[in-house]
């Protein structure tokens, strides 16, 4: 199929491009204790990876790292868990829509602290275009973790039938305690 | 799949060790089960029911089965890059894109081919195509990935790590 020229107006508007560069507020991802063994056992069971680093605490007092450490990306997954005292999402998921999909009313990405601003465009459809996790440092037991989002770029894109579209990329990095870098997630999504 | 005793002690692979086109050592993984998929729901308090109501998956979403999750995969990656550089290399950066689907019954190949190798500020970096493959060969989650080995009579990688100013993104 060859290139349709581009049809309309440019996507990439001056109320999208004022949008790039946008960061969220910076948060904490970990619950108030920190990492803890039992979170920790629970992930690494569930990728299926019996590293001793996680566990063995004699033995990880052997490695370069000290002590015990978590799973490369464990840090970006913190942000998902309820924290304690705040309303059940899963009850109220439901209570909304009772063929709820278990997660339109659980967590909406577009809310709450820690959040981008919406991108001003009427692109509605939201399609994954890829992930770059880049991994500086483990988190150790009771580690503090922090995580603030920014835009880091959006591109206009021309569709083989002629139609705009948006690359969206938002990236994540996460700090310990003491503002050292963990992990850096960069997710690029397709808006059309 | 890899024992604790495997990873405990596991010899080191020297950035000297590896050519383009080295192939490392699979990860195979499965067969996947719905009560993996549901672990990792629960794991993560990841709800969407695609990946546990297989209903709900089916006669609601149209789906051939649940799904699993691509925040499993993304992790799986990373972990099976953090064996390869074990003790002392450091599983740097990966990126890579979600395609075809994983469902109950699957066995995934986690892999990873060298493509180039080259020094910077006395590092040794291991550029690699990675995936995680079914087991009709259909890859489910291509891409790339960095990882830095040591050198054999070189110097540490540091930890925490930081990537030399000519790499850094």
């Amino acid at each position: 199929m060859s290139q349709a020229p581009a049809t309309g107006e440019s996507a990439l508007t001056p109320a999208v491009k004022a949008v790039i560069g946008a960061s969220a507020t910076k948060i904490e991802a970990s619950l108030p204790w920190g990492i803890e063994r039992e979170g920790l056992r629970i992930f690494t069971q569930a990728i299926m990876d019996p590293d001793p680093r996680y566990w063995d605490d004699e033995f990880a007092k052997t490695t370069k790292f000290g002590g015990i450490v978590t799973p490369p990306i464990y840090c970006t997954y913190l942000g998902r868990r309820t924290r304690p005292g705040s309303e059940d999402p899963v009850t109220r998921a439901f209570a909304e829509n009772p063929n709820s999909d278990g997660i339109g009313g659980v967590r909406d990405a577009d809310e709450g602290p820690g959040s981008l601003p919406k991108v001003p465009t009427h692109l509605k459809r939201i399609l994954n275009a890829g992930n770059e996790i880049e991994v500086r440092q483990y988190p150790k037991l009771g580690d503090r973790v922090f995580s603030q989002a920014k835009y880091s770029d959006i591109k206009e894109r021309v569709g083989k039938d002629g139609s705009r579209m948006l690359i969206v990329t938002t990236e994540n990095i996460y700090t310990n305690q003491n503002g050292e870098v963990l992990c850096i997630l960069r997710a690029s999504t397709i808006r059309r | 799949m890899t024992t604790a005793q495997e990873l405990k002690d596991k010899k080191q692979t020297y950035y000297d060790d590896v050519a383009v086109g080295h192939q490392f050592p699979p990860l195979i993984i499965g067969p996947m089960t719905p009560t993996h998929l549901f672990r990792w729901s629960a794991a993560i308090e990841n709800w969407h029911r695609i990946h546990y109501d297989q209903s709900f998956a089916i006669y609601h979403e149209g789906l051939p089965n649940i799904l699993a999750q691509g925040s499993w995969k993304q992790s799986i990656l990373p972990r099976y890059l953090k064996d390869i550089c074990l003790p002392d290399g450091w599983p740097w950066k990966v990126t890579f894109q979600h395609r075809a689907m994983i469902v109950p019954g699957d066995t995934l190949t986690v892999w990873a081919t060298v493509t180039k190798k080259y020094e910077e500020e006395g590092l040794g970096f291991i550029d690699c195509d990675v995936g995680i493959r079914l087991q009709y060969d259909t890859e489910t989650c291509p891409g790339k990935a960095t990882i830095v080995l040591p050198i054999r009579n070189g110097k540490a990688i540091p930890y925490p790590f930081v990537p030399p100013k000519k790499l850094a993104s």
